[in-house]
This record gives structure tokens, sequence and C-alpha cells, in this order.
């Protein structure tokens, strides 16, 4: 009976993992693709009645009727599914497995970012009367002579670089906590608490409160130190430094609390090696430690990275980019573009081009300090 | 009658017949008076009202009282439920039962919206409506307004909108028209002047229910301009004239400098004089270059000060409000020292109401607040004025500087045009609905329900004749000598032959945003102020052209009554 057993759960194994090899009938996948081809014909004609009925296919207008596409789009997607088992059988089958996957991000990714680049193309401010109009790249040449597009560009740069310091912090207290220290648990969770506060509220209670001018206790303690002035955000470096200890203060937890994931996962042995070895504490960092970390660090640094670009909320909350733009942030400028002025064209172009820098930038880095780190941790 | 009584009506010029009616009604509000203040000059107050609507607004500006802590919304609801009268009279009790409106408005300093509530809870259980509420941060308010118009998204029933977007909803047909028993209802002429048509109508039409009156008023501390020592100091330091409160921008420049290194008689803390308002807040923050330029760009008889009437030419770049700029840069060193990072937020209500500087020109929130709110130390020593005036003059047509045969040139920077409550064209085809929207409009712009609103902080400002009594105010609570000032600094603005009318054309708030971003920069130093005028004037241009240069030539023409 056992083996009876055994031989009935192979079988149906065997049949869970068989691809069928029944040929399929010319006249089923002919149904496949007519089905398919109908379904796109639907969709491709919704777009064209909606453009059609529409007061001069102004975008506007389309995308306050956003819903028929919607629609027409769910059905294309179902119509396609049933296309593929009906034209490639179990193959198909299997397809439908990742096809909802695949849909789902060319609806709320791929898509987006296309009609993203088509705004980038034209001339719209929601109060023009005209409505909006294809302008090509004329967005585009503006924004190369745009100072406060460049500004905000180099003080991004200034904020990418302090990310370097911020991981020397994360990094040593890190290595605090990992190391036997009483009240460790409390001091992991405490360490924490910044990172799982809102940067909103961040700014009003720090910038705007502790480090306000007259009453703010750090201004207070400030002046007992010397400071007579202790204006945080007047002076153009002040105050980038202080919307970058503010940043710092909230993500440090972050990029503290995975290199210390890091340090927990290396073996010991290694460092207990060393110290058989001779090496002193700083030798035992310097050329094991950090070498064997460095993996992690670039990926915690990668993801820092790209939370720091996005860095808006505590720029438009304390300093609106100023004292004159010293603070400014590409997405606070953005921001503004979009949101006080209604430039929609403009803004979405100021935001395509970042997109493409930051694409840009983060392959780079990641190749390099890919290749960096192999070559490091082969060396070490 | 009192002679002043009867100059105060001659001025209204009220009819034979309301002298005699305002006589009558004096008596009878003279009885119902226990303060000898009051019976000092009823006869304005007496022309309008029967003894039972002067009952009810002695009573409800007592609630909390002046000097009795901030609001609450158990107040709101009592002052929305005391003042349903109004509402009784067109609107059966449950007659909107079933009916659901959407509100939109703002949530600044925790007021607008939440008052509208707490006025419109009493409504919503007599009438049997339902309101939804959208609140927005004033900041965000412009943006959600625009995409709503440009997207056709309009969500809301019920919108509380400043006269300066009137160009963009009018130009697009999306309000209803007020109908004439709301005219009736909120007493529409007792309106002042300014905030009358065109302000509120597009196209002839009347579309807003006026709930605030907006300028910009000069406020003072009386106790820095009483204080011996700074006398003293003024004249030891070889400063011409008396030590006194400025009444051109020339002096509070003068002023703003010599503060510097002073103490502050109330607080002890470091004197200052004028406080600028430097950080962009939104586009709102241009108002307080225009408050420092008016006196210099507006020159009497001619409407236009911002743009050249006929080609929408930017005058920003002109030598007067290049001089306003330069003031600002040549001010700044003297106020306080993080005072570059300062909007127009923290110089009211955190430097001005917590006791830092000397002067700062606002809307009338911070008089109102310096007595009524819980942050306020200033409240005794506040006093007002209207905007300072200038030597001289530009006159844009010959491109000189005058001096005046009259002397000072004074220009009123009357901006933003106040708050109202709009109906949005949704409903205009259900009638219930109709009638429910504008009737909770009506009841937020009510004749004494306003007197309440602005008399405690609501961000709300006088808009009515009958916001000027000053008996009223006293018997709320307010000493006679603040409120006369503070009354006068607003009804002269209003009512000057010179002030500066706000522009109602679309899109207005991108100028000003774009003018804020430049001018940030050149308060930092990174540009002169002829450069950073230029560059405004620059960025103006392009956005006319952008908008449609005819349409705004056109638009801007209509908003000056040309």
């Amino acid at each position: 009976m056992v083996l009876k057993g055994e031989a009935t759960l192979a079988a149906v194994e065997d049949h869970h993992y068989q691809i069928s090899s029944e040929p399929i009938s010319a006249r089923r996948k002919n149904t496949g693709r007519w089905l398919l081809a109908l379904a796109t014909l639907g969709l491709v004609a919704t777009l064209v009645f909606q453009i059609m009925t529409t007061h001069g296919g102004s975008i506007s207008s389309l995308s306050a009727n956003w819903r028929p596409m919607v629609y027409a789009y769910l059905v294309w997607s179902v119509a396609m599914g049933i296309s593929q088992v009906l034209r490639r059988g179990e193959a198909g089958l299997q397809a439908l497995f990742v096809l909802p996957a695949v849909l789902f991000t060319i609806a709320v990714v791929v898509f987006p970012t296309l009609f993203g680049f088509y705004i980038a193309s034209l001339d719209w401010n929601l109060s023009s009367v005209e409505g909006p109009h294809f302008n090509g790249f004329a967005n585009f040449v503006q924004l190369f002579h745009d100072a406060y597009y460049w500004n905000a560009m180099l003080n991004m740069i200034y904020y990418v670089v302090a990310v370097l310091a911020e991981y020397a912090i994360a990094f040593a207290l890190a290595l605090l906590l990992n190391s036997e220290i009483r009240a460790r648990k409390f001091f992991r969770v405490a360490f924490l608490l910044p990172f799982m506060l809102s940067p909103v509220a961040v700014s009003w209670m720090i910038g705007k409160s502790i480090m306000e001018y007259r009453f703010g206790p750090a201004a207070t303690l400030a002046r007992h130190l010397g400071w007579s002035q202790p204006a945080f955000f007047a002076n153009p470096w002040t105050a980038r430094i202080s919307i970058e200890a503010l940043d710092a203060w909230v993500f440090i937890p972050f990029l503290m609390i995975l290199l210390l994931a890091g340090l927990q996962a290396l073996p010991r042995e290694v460092q207990e090696a060393a110290k058989v070895d001779g090496a002193s504490g700083w030798q035992g960092f310097w050329l094991v430690t950090f070498p064997l970390m460095l993996p992690v660090s670039i990926t915690a640094l990668i993801i820092r990275i790209i939370f720091k670009l996005k860095l808006a909320d505590i720029v438009i909350n304390i300093t609106s980019g100023g004292p004159g733009g010293a603070t400014d942030t590409v997405s606070s400028y953005i921001y503004r573009v979009y949101r006080d002025r209604a430039n929609v064209g403009y803004g979405t172009a100021l935001a395509v081009l970042y997109l493409i820098i930051i694409i840009l930038f983060l392959t780079v880095l990641i190749r390099t300090t890919g290749k960096w780190t192999r070559d490091s941790t082969r060396g070490a | 009658m009192r002679v002043e009584i009867y100059d105060r009506l001659m001025a209204m010029q009220r009819s034979r017949r309301q002298v005699l009616k305002g006589a009558a009604g004096a008596a009878s509000i003279a009885a119902l008076s226990s303060t000898g203040v009051l019976g000092s000059s009823l006869g304005a107050l007496a022309a309008e009202m029967s003894p039972d609507e002067v009952a009810l607004r002695k009573a409800i500006v007592q609630i909390p009282g002046v000097g009795k802590g901030s609001p609450t919304d158990a107040d709101w609801q009592k002052v929305g439920e005391m003042c349903l009268g109004a509402t009784k009279a067109n609107v059966k009790e449950g007659e909107f039962k079933g009916v659901e409106l959407t509100f939109m408005g703002l949530n600044n300093q925790n007021l607008h919206d939440f008052l509208f509530r707490g006025f419109l809870k009493p409504w919503e259980a007599y009438t049997g409506a339902k309101i939804n509420w959208i609140d927005l941060a004033q900041a965000d308010y412009n943006p959600r307004l625009q995409q709503s118009i440009a997207t056709g998204t309009v969500d809301f029933d019920i919108l509380e909108m400043g006269a300066p977007f009137e160009g963009d909803v009018g130009s697009k047909g999306l309000m209803s028209e007020m109908p004439d028993w709301v005219k009736q209802q909120i007493d529409f002429e007792d309106l002042v002047n300014y905030l009358k048509p065109p302000v509120g109508t597009w196209d002839g039409k009347q579309l807003r229910v006026t709930v605030d009156g907006d300028t910009h008023n000069f406020n003072y501390r009386s106790d820095y301009f009483t204080d011996e020592n700074l006398a003293k100091a003024w004249k030891d330091e070889g400063h011409a004239g008396d030590w006194a409160v400025p009444t051109t921008w020339q002096k509070v420049q003068e002023v703003t400098k010599f503060l510097k290194g002073k103490k502050d008689p109330l607080t002890g803390g470091d004197a200052y004089g004028y406080l600028d308002a430097p950080k962009p807040w939104g586009g709102f923050g241009f108002y307080f270059l225009e408050s420092r330029a008016t006196a210099y760009a507006k020159y009497p008889g001619q409407k236009a000060w911002l743009f050249d009437v006929d080609t929408m030419k930017p005058r920003v770049n002109s030598p007067a409000f290049v001089r306003a700029i330069q003031d600002v840069i040549d001010a700044l060193p003297s106020e306080p020292p993080n005072q570059i990072n300062a909007d127009p937020n923290e110089t009211c209500f955190s430097q001005w109401l917590g006791g830092t500087g000397s002067m700062l020109a606002w809307w009338g929130d911070a008089g109102s607040n310096a007595k009524t709110s819980d942050s306020s130390i200033v409240g005794d020593v506040c006093a007002f004025s209207i905007l300072p005036g200038s030597d001289d003059v530009y006159n844009s047509q010959t491109g000189k500087w005058e001096k005046l045969a009259s002397g000072p040139n004074f220009a009123p920077n009357c901006a933003y045009l106040g708050w109202g409550v709009y109906v949005t064209k949704r409903v205009d085809g259900d009638s219930a609905k109709h009638k429910a929207a504008w009737s909770a409009a009506a009841h937020l712009g009510g004749k004494d329900l306003s007197l309440w609103t602005v008399m405690y902080p609501s961000g709300f400002q006088p808009y009515r004749n009958s916001h000027f009594i000053i008996p009223e105010w006293v018997n709320a609570g307010y000493d006679e000598g603040f409120i006369k000032s503070y009354l006068d600094s607003e009804g002269d603005s209003y009512n000057h032959p010179n002030a500066a009318v706000e522009p109602r054309i679309p899109g207005i708030f991108q100028y000003y945003s774009v003018a804020e971003d430049i001018l940030a920069n050149t308060f930092a130093g990174k540009m002169t102020a002829q450069e950073g005028a230029d560059a405004i004037a620059a960025a103006w241009e392009k956005l006319t052209d952008q908008l449609g240069r005819d349409q705004q030539i056109k638009l801007y023409k209509a908003s000056l009554g040309m």
C-alpha cells in the first residue's frame, strides 16, 4: 500500500509539472487572435472616441473622463489573458501568473511615465484660458536656462555629499549598539525613534520651535555658549547645515539599522582571528570589519541617497528654499513651480529631467561601487 | 442729538426719514445700555436696527467677551444659533432634509472652516441639510482650486474664496448667481463701498456673499513712541522732528535704523522697528512688498499701478518698486537677525503678537488678535493708522518723481479684497440644493453674525458700515481708544480716494509667487534691487504671454472698472 501510495504521488507530481503537448487547433488559435484584436480595437476606439468628444482633444477633459479608458483597459487585459490561453495553451496558462503584474506595472508605472513625458512637452498653465498646447522641447530648453533649477541641483550635490557624514555617524552608532553595552535593546529602540517621526513634525517641532531664534531652547543654549545671534536659518551655509542636520537626524537611524543588521551577520571568528594575529581595535575595524561591511554599506548608502534626492518637506516647511535659494532642493523647487504657479507642463519637464539625472547617476554609482566593492573584498 | 452723530449720519448720506428713524432707535438703545460710553454716539447704530436686533448684537458680542480667552466651538455654535433669525424668515424648519452639500474652505490658524462648522451646525439642525467639509491650508488653497477648475472636477457646492480668484472662476462660468432674496437677507447695501460691484461680480452677475474686508493697515507700538528714553535718544542722535509715529516710509526707514541697539520698552529685549516678511508665503508674501510700494507707485488719479493698462507691461521694475525693494534691503540689517527667514505668518503671529518689533503692515488680523488672542502680549500697547505715505510719488506717465502740493502721497494697499462665500453652478439644476447652498452662504455672511466674526479671531476684518459702530465694540470689552484707532485705520483705508485695489485677473497668484522667489534672492544679496525687479518683470511678461495677453488686458481693465 505504501509503495502504491508513493507511486500515486509521483504520478500526481509528474502530472502537475508536465506541460501539455496536445496540439492547439488552428481554430482555437484564430479565436484567440480575433479576441485580442477585437479588444485592442475597443481600447483604441475608446481612446479615439474620448479624444474626439472632448473639447478639442484637450488633456484636461481627457483626464476628467478617465474612467472609460480604465474600463477599456481592464476588458483588454482580460481578453489578453484569455487570448494567451487560447493561442498558447499550457504556456499561456503559465503566462497568466505573470501577466497581471505586468499589466498592473504598465498601468501605474510605464504609462504614467510616458504620459509624464507627453505632459512635459506641453505649454500647460492651469490658469491659461487657451488650455494646454504642444510646444515640443521648449520646456527643456527653458529649464537649461533656469538658474533656480540649477541652483537647487547644486544644493543637491551638497546634500548628497553630506550623506557620507551621516554614514560615518550611523556606522559609529551601529558599532556601539553591536557591542556589549548596558541597555543595548533600549538604545536600539530609542535611536530608531527619529526615523519613526514624520519629517513634517520634525520641521515644526525642531526647526520652527526648538531652533526658533527668540525662545527656542537650541537658540538659548547657543547664546549661553557664546553665539550672540543664533539664527540657524539666516545665513546660507548655516541654513544649509541646519537643514542637513535635521534631515540627518531623521535618517541616520535608518542607515544605522541597516548597518547594524550587517554587523550582526558578520562571523565573529574573523574578528577573533584578527585579535589572535595581534590586530589593534582600529586595525580590526579598518582592515577587517569595514571591508566585509562594504556590500551592506553600499546598499545602505544608495538607498539613503535615493531618499536624499527626494528631500523637500523639511525645506518647504522651514525655509521655503531660502535664504536666497541656499537650502532649495530640486523637489521643493518643482513643488513651487507646479503648485504655486500651476505651471503643469514646465513643472513636469523639471521632474522628468530630474528623473533621468537620478537614473543615470544611480546607474553609474551602482556600477562603480559594485566594482570597487568586489575589488576591495577580494583584496581583504 | 449730538452734533457728531448728526455729522456721521450726514456723512453716510442718510435720508431725513432715516435720521429720524435713527434718532428713535438711539433712544431705545440708550435705554438698553448700561454703559455711559454706549450712549455717546448711537445715531449710526440706531439708524439701521430694531431694538431686537440691537439686543441680539449686544448679546452675541459678549460671547465669550473680549479678554476672556479665545472663543471655542461651543461659542461659535451659540453665536450661530442666536443669529438664525434671518434664515428662519426665508426657510421653513426641515425644508432641506436630505440635501447634502460640500463646502471647501480654509483651516488657517484653526479658524475659517472651524468657525463655519460651528456657525452652520445650528443651521443644519434647523434646515435638515448636511454639510461635508474640505479643509485646506492657505498654501494649498490656490493649487487645489486651480486643479479643480482646469480638470473640470469641481467637487464642492459652496466655496470660501478671495476676490482675486474671481477671474479664475468667473471667466470659466463656474459660479451660481446670487438670488435677490439672499441680497435682502444679508443686507447687501450695508457693505463698505469698495467691496461693492464690480468686486464680487463677473459679467454683471453678483457671485459672492462677502464675509471679510481686506486692507493692509499700519500697526505700531504706542509704548515705543511715547517712551521718554527713546525720545531723548532720538534728539541726542540729531534726528529731525519729534520722536513720533512715522507717517511716511522715509521716516519708517529712519526709525527702523535708529532703533537698532535700543531696548524694547515692554519686554526689555532688543528693540526693533519695521518688520519685513522676506520669506515666500505661497504668493501672499508679495502683498507686503506692495504695501511698501503703493505710496511710491500709485499716483493720485491713475487707477493702474501694477501693470500698464493697455499692454500689461509690468511696473514692478519701475523706480517706485525698485525703491521699495531697496528699502527692504536697507532695513533688513536693522531687523531681527533671523528676519530673512520670516514669512508674514511669522511676523504677525509670532513676532508682533509676541512683542518683537514696533511697526508692521498686515491685514486687520494683527489688530483683532492683539486683543483677543491668548498668545498676544501687545494688546494694551498696540495702535493703528493707514499705511505710511511717501514724500514723493512716481508718475508712470511722465517717468518722474513728483512732490505733491497736498503733501505726502498715501495709497493704502487694499490687498486681497477679502474672503467671500460663493456657490458653484453644480447646485443650479436642483432647486432644493440651490436654495440650501445660498441659505448657508447667507447665514455665514449675515449682518449680525458678521459683527461677531470681525470682533473675535476669525480671519475676517470689518467689511460693513455697521461694523464701524464703536459703542458695540466697547460693549464687547474693547478699549475705546484702541478700537477707534483700529477701525479708523481700516475704514480710512477702504474709503481712501487713492487706495490701491487688487487686480482680479486670472493667475494673479502665479505672478506673486514667481515674484516672491526672485525677491527672496534679491533680499539675500544675490542681485541688486533693480536686477531683481527686472527679473520679476521678465517673468511676469512671460507669464502674461502664457496666460493670454489680450485676455489679461481685458480682465485687468475690467477689474479696475475701466
